[in-house]
C-alpha cells in the first residue's frame, strides 16, 4: 500500500498512462464521428448543437486528463480546440468547410501527438498560432426539425431494491435511447426529500401499451404539452457500463482456455481408452460429461473471444476522413456508403487491417473513380460512389471496398504482366490471375503510382498482410463498372478448427476457414497437362498439388488401393485442390505461430498440439496456393 | 493530522472521465478505510446518493446531461444534503466555473491538473471526523 504523500519513483500521472491513451482513443473516435456529421450538416445548412456539445466535452476531458499526466502540449492543443468550439457555440466564429478543416487538422495533430507519445517516438511539432477563422454569426436556427412524434413524462424513483436488479439511471437511460429520443431529464425532491428522476421522451412506440414503462419505480405518461424549445439529446453512448480490460490480460485467458481445450482433448481420449476396461452403463455417462464439458468450454471461448471484438465502425470512419481529403484535393466528388459498420472483429486483427484497408480506399479514389466530367460523358452520375461494407457469415467476418468507378484494364495489366514474365504469352487474364499480378510486388511502374496511392504499403503488402492473417483477398473488376476487393477473415485467430489431414505418415493441421470442399480421389481420375495434374471435378478442371511433392515426404502411400483425398481451397479459377492421404478428423486447436524465424518452412504457419503432446504442424494454405498459381501461370513452355 | 479515519467515510466522486475518477480515488487512498463510489454523470450522481449515504462530493463540472453546477444547485437545495461537503474540481484556464461553483455553495475548490497530496489534504480536512481537529 502506497500512498500518494510519499514519494514514488514514477510521477502521479504516469501510473495512468494506459487509461489515458485508451480514454484518449475513445474520444477521438467519437470526436471523428462528430465532425463527420458537422462536415455533412455544414452542407446541408444545419447544425445541431448537441454535437457541438458533445465535441466540446471530449476535448474539455482530454484537456483535463492530458494536464493530470503531465501533456502540456496536448492540454494546450485541446484547449485551444476547445476555445474555437466554444465560439462557434456562441455565435462569434461561423462554421463553414473552413472551420472544420481546421478542427480536423487540429484533431489529427493531436492523434499523431498521442500517437507519438505512447510509442515514445518524436513528437510532431505544434503550430504556434491560434486555428485561423473568419467572423460571422452563426444561424441560432440549429433545431432539429421536429416531427410530432409521441411524448411521454416518465418519472422513476430509485431504491436499492431496483438497483439490485439492475434498474438505475444508467440502464434505464438506455432503454429510453433504444426507443427514442430523452428531451429532457431533471432530478426532483418529493414530500419526504425523496428524490426522483423526472424524463421526457420522445419515440414512436405508444409507452402506454407496454406495462414495464409502468412498473419497476416507473410512473409514464402521456405528455401533451407541446414543447416550446426542443432540448439535445442525449448522448448515444452511455460509457459508464463499459470496463477497459488491458489486451495482453485478454490473451493470457485465452491461452488459458486454449490450455483447457487442448487438456479435454486428451481426457476424452483417455476416456475412450477405458472404454474396454470400464462397464458400459458407466463408461457411457463419464464419455457423455466429456462431451458437454466440450460444449461449455466452446460457449467459454466464444465468450473469451466476444470480449475482444470491436466494431469495425471506428476504421470506416477513419476511411470517410481519408476520402473526403482526397476527394477534395483531387476535385472528385465522392459519396461513401457504409453498411454493416457495427460488424464485430477481433481487435487485434483490426489493427493490422488498418493499413491494407486504407491503401483498398486511397486505390479506389485515385485510380478507380472518376473526375465528374469524365463520369457524365461516360453516362454516369458525377458522384462516384465508394462502398464500404462488412458482413459476417458464422465463422468469418468479410470487409468489402467497391467502387462504381473506371475498373481495371485487363489488358493493359495483361501486357506489362507478360512483358515481365509474370503471366504464360498463351494464358488469358481473368480477375483470380489480375489479382496475383496487380499483388506482385514491383508491377505498378512510377508513372502509375501517384502520390494518394504510392506511398505506404502496396498491393504486395495488402495481399500478404490479408494471407498472413488467414484470410483471402478476392477482386472483381468490370470496365467502366467498378471494381470490388474482398477481404474475408476469420472472427479471430488464437483459436481455429482445423482439419486432421495425413501424407506419408506425417500429420498435418489445416485451417477449416480456408477448405472450401473435401472428396475421395480414385488415381484412375487424375490427366496430366504437361507438368501438372488435373481432376474432373463440378464440370470443370480442377488443378491438383500434391503436398507430398511439395515437402518432398518419402515413403509409400497409406492406402493399398491408391485411393487418396482432396481438399480444395479457391473459388472459380483460382481453385486448387490440395492432395493428402488421408483426411483423419476435425478439431478444434491453440494456434501458435513458429516464432523463430531460423525454423520457417514455407508452407507451414504454425504448430499445435492435439492434446497428445505431439506437436501437429499447422499448413498454411495460402502460401501452397501462391506457390501452386506460380507454377501454373508461368507453366506453358516454362519448367518449373 | 495523517492519522487514518476510524469510522468508514463514503465518498463519492462525480467525473464523466473513467480515467480522472481512477485519478482522484488514487489519489485518496491515503484516507485510509473510505468507501468510494463513483458516478459519470450528474443524474447519475443524484442516483448513487438516494441509494447510499454519502459523507463527501467530488465533483466535476462539465459533464454531459446534468452540469456540476447544477448538481450543486439542486444538493444544496434539498434538506438531506445542504451540508455536504462537495469538492469542486474545476479544470485550469476555467475561471468562471470556479466563481459559479462558489456562488453554488461548493464547499471548496480545486484545479485540474491537481496534485494528489494536496487533493489528499483538502479531503481530510473536510471528512467529518476530522472536522474538530
Amino acid at each position: 500500500m502506497s500512498t500518494p504523500d510519499s514519494e514514488a519513483p514514477e510521477t502521479f500521472g504516469e501510473q495512468f498512462l494506459d487509461d489515458y491513451f485508451a480514454e484518449c482513443d475513445e474520444h477521438i473516435a467519437a470526436v471523428r464521428r462528430h465532425l463527420l456529421a458537422l462536415d455533412q450538416q455544414v452542407g446541408e445548412g444545419r447544425i445541431d448543437n448537441a454535437l457541438l456539445d458533445e465535441l466540446f466535452r471530449s476535448f474539455h476531458t482530454i484537456k483535463g486528463i492530458s494536464g493530470m499526466v503531465g501533456f502540456r502540449e496536448e492540454e494546450q492543443l485541446a484547449h485551444r480546440i476547445e476555445d474555437t468550439l466554444r465560439a462557434v457555440r456562441q455565435g462569434d466564429l461561423p462554421l463553414n468547410m473552413d472551420s472544420i478543416d481546421g478542427l480536423i487538422e487540429s484533431v489529427a495533430l493531436l492523434d499523431r501527438r498521442l500517437s507519438a507519445r505512447r510509442s515514445k517516438a518524436p513528437l510532431p511539432e505544434l503550430p504556434g498560432e491560434e486555428p485561423a477563422a473568419g467572423l460571422s454569426t452563426n444561424s441560432a436556427a440549429a433545431a432539429i426539425g421536429a416531427d410530432p412524434l409521441l411524448t411521454f413524462s416518465i418519472e422513476f424513483t430509485p431504491t436499492l431494491a431496483l438497483a439490485e436488479r439492475g434498474i438505475n439511471i444508467n440502464s434505464l437511460r438506455a432503454r429510453m435511447q433504444e426507443i427514442g429520443e430523452i428531451l429532457k431529464s431533471t432530478p426532483k425532491v418529493k414530500g419526504q426529500g425523496e428524490i426522483s428522476f423526472q424524463f421526457q421522451v420522445r419515440t414512436h412506440v405508444d409507452l402506454m401499451a407496454v406495462p414495464e414503462w409502468n412498473s419497476h419505480g416507473l410512473q409514464t405518461k402521456p405528455d401533451t404539452v407541446v414543447l416550446p424549445d426542443i432540448q439535445r439529446p442525449a448522448p448515444k453512448i452511455a460509457s459508464s457500463n463499459v470496463v477497459r480490460v488491458d489486451l495482453v490480460r485478454l490473451d493470457e485467458l485465452i491461452r488459458m482456455v486454449g490450455e483447457m481445450v487442448t487438456s479435454r482433448a486428451r481426457m476424452e481420449d483417455q476416456v475412450r481408452q477405458a472404454r474396454k476396461i470400464l462397464p458400459s452403463v458407466e463408461w457411457r455417462t463419464m464419455f457423455e460429461s466429456t462431451q458437454t464439458m466440450a460444449r461449455q468450454l466452446r460457449d467459454l471461448r466464444d465468450g473469451v473471444m466476444r470480449v475482444r471484438m470491436v466494431q469495425v465502425g471506428e476504421i470506416f470512419d477513419r476511411m470517410q476522413f481519408v476520402v473526403r481529403d482526397m476527394a477534395r484535393e483531387s476535385g472528385k466528388r465522392i459519396i461513401v456508403n457504409v453498411v454493416g459498420q457495427e460488424t464485430e472483429i477481433d481487435k487485434f486483427l483490426i489493427e493490422r487491417l488498418m493499413d491494407p484497408l486504407l491503401h483498398l480506399v486511397r486505390n479506389a479514389v485515385s485510380h478507380g473513380l472518376e473526375r465528374p466530367d469524365e463520369r457524365r460523358s461516360a453516362g454516369k452520375s458525377p458522384e462516384g460512389r465508394l462502398t464500404l461494407r462488412a458482413t459476417t457469415t458464422g465463422e468469418n467476418v468479410t470487409i468489402e471496398i467497391a467502387d462504381d468507378g473506371r475498373g481495371i484494364d485487363l489488358e493493359r495489366v495483361a501486357e506489362r504482366a507478360r512483358a515481365m514474365g509474370l503471366l504464360g504469352p498463351g494464358t488469358p487474364m481473368d480477375n483470380a490471375r489480375l489479382l496475383e499480378v496487380i499483388c506482385y510486388a514491383g508491377l505498378s511502374t512510377r508513372a502509375e503510382a501517384d502520390r494518394e496511392s504510392g506511398r505506404g504499403v502496396g498491393m504486395d503488402v495488402v495481399k500478404n498482410t490479408v494471407e498472413a492473417l488467414t484470410g483471402t483477398l478476392t477482386l472483381s473488376t468490370e470496365r467502366h463498372k467498378g471494381s470490388r476487393f474482398c477481404i474475408e477473415l476469420p472472427l479471430t485467430l488464437a483459436m481455429a478448427d482445423v482439419l486432421i489431414v495425413a501424407v506419408r505418415g506425417q500429420t498435418y493441421a489445416v485451417p477449416q476457414s480456408t477448405v472450401r470442399e473435401v472428396f475421395e480421389v480414385d488415381p484412375s481420375a487424375v490427366r496430366a497437362i504437361e507438368h501438372n495434374e488435373i481432376i474432373a471435378h463440378r464440370g470443370g478442371a480442377l488443378p491438383l498439388f500434391r503436398l507430398s511433392e511439395f515437402f518432398n515426404l518419402p515413403g509409400p502411400k497409406q492406402s493399398p488401393n491408391g485411393r487418396f483425398h482432396v481438399f480444395v481451397t479457391g473459388t472459380g479459377t483460382n481453385a486448387l485442390g490440395i492432395a493428402v492421404d488421408r483426411i483423419v478428423g476435425q478439431q478444434e486447436i491453440v494456434v501458435r505461430t513458429i516464432g523463430d524465424s531460423l525454423v520457417q518452412v514455407p508452407g507451414i504457419a504454425g504448430a499445435t498440439d492435439l492434446g497428445d503432446e505431439k506437436v501437429v504442424l499447422i499448413l498454411d494454405v495460402p502460401a501452397l496456393r501462391r506457390s501452386a498459381l506460380h507454377e501454373r501461370m508461368t507453366s506453358p513452355g516454362n519448367q518449373q | 493530522m495523517l492519522r487514518p479515519l476510524a469510522k468508514t467515510a463514503h465518498v463519492l466522486v462525480v467525473d464523466d472521465s473513467p480515467t480522472m475518477r481512477r485519478m482522484i480515488v488514487t489519489a485518496l487512498r491515503g484516507l485510509g478505510s473510505v468507501k468510494f463510489s463513483e458516478a459519470g454523470s450528474g443524474l447519475e450522481a443524484l442516483e448513487r446518493m438516494t441509494l447510499t449515504p454519502i459523507d463527501l462530493m467530488i465533483l466535476d463540472l462539465n459533464m454531459p446531461e446534468m452540469h456540476g453546477i447544477e448538481v450543486l444547485q439542486f444538493v444544496r437545495a434539498h434538506n438531506t444534503y445542504s451540508r455536504l461537503p462537495v469538492v469542486v474540481l474545476t479544470t485550469r484556464g476555467d475561471e468562471t466555473s470556479r466563481s459559479e461553483a462558489s456562488a453554488s455553495g461548493a464547499t471548496d475548490y480545486m484545479t485540474k491538473p491537481f496534485q494528489a497530496g494536496e487533493l489528499l489534504q483538502l479531503v481530510r480536512n473536510l471528512l467529518p471526523e476530522n472536522k474538530e481537529s
